[in-house]
């Protein structure tokens, strides 16, 4: 029961702290909204998170000028991918 | 007995994922519109408002960077941005839309003490 884990604010409020020591192999995290901050520079994922697939919603990285900052180990995703990972994992968790 | 008082703004959020951005902003032209002193600090993700190559349409809001261009039309000419949170989230100067010079937490104190009036979002 893989879930799509999805982190909404910047990483002042460090919601990821929490949600990373909970991801179990085949999980998968998406960035979006303020979320995205995550991804627009170097070491604000922890290394421990390799093995999970990573997304950032690209819109959202597009709107706050950092899309071409977005760090190599993480995906941009568009809506229509948003909407098929939904579909794709058995859960979506929010973190908010 | 002047009316005139120092107002400053301390702008923490980041552009988009609430309204406090927009809001800060349209506060303190509100006040420069009253010729009130008016002082702008950028802090935390309050930087990130600034940052170049913002392009919003892409979630249908307008581009927040492009309206900190009227801070200085309105006659705000006092804008810190605080280094620390600069140098956190990877930002340059360069990276920015606006020629600022950037300060230290000693800097924005002394303002925070020196103030009427001060408002933090």
């Amino acid at each position: 029961m893989s879930c799509l884990h999805t982190i909404n604010l910047s990483p002042r409020f460090a919601q990821l702290d929490s949600c990373s020591s909970l991801l179990l192999p085949g999980d998968a995290v998406l960035f979006i909204e303020d979320g995205t901050y995550y991804c627009s520079a170097p070491h604000k994922i922890p290394a421990s998170m390799s093995g999970v697939e990573l997304y950032a919603l690209q819109e959202d990285m597009i709107a706050r000028g950092t899309e071409a900052t977005c760090v190599k180990e993480v995906t941009l995703a568009n809506y229509y991918k948003f909407v098929e990972l939904s579909c794709e994992f058995d859960k979506v968790i929010s973190w908010f | 007995m002047t009316h005139k008082k120092s107002i400053t703004f301390v702008s923490r959020s980041a552009p988009y994922g609430t309204h406090n951005a927009q809001l800060c902003l349209d506060m303190a032209l509100a006040c420069a519109v009253f010729e009130q002193e008016v002082n702008y600090v950028f802090l935390d993700d309050g930087v990130y408002q600034l940052k170049r190559e913002q392009r919003a349409d892409a979630i249908k809001r307008k581009t927040l960077g492009n309206a900190l261009e009227t801070l200085s039309l309105y006659g705000i000419e006092n804008i810190m941005v605080d280094g620390a949170s600069m140098q956190s989230r990877a930002l340059q100067v360069a990276d920015l839309v606006l020629p600022v010079t950037l300060v230290d937490r000693a800097d924005i104190s002394a303002l925070l003490q020196a103030s009427d009036v001060v408002f933090n979002l």
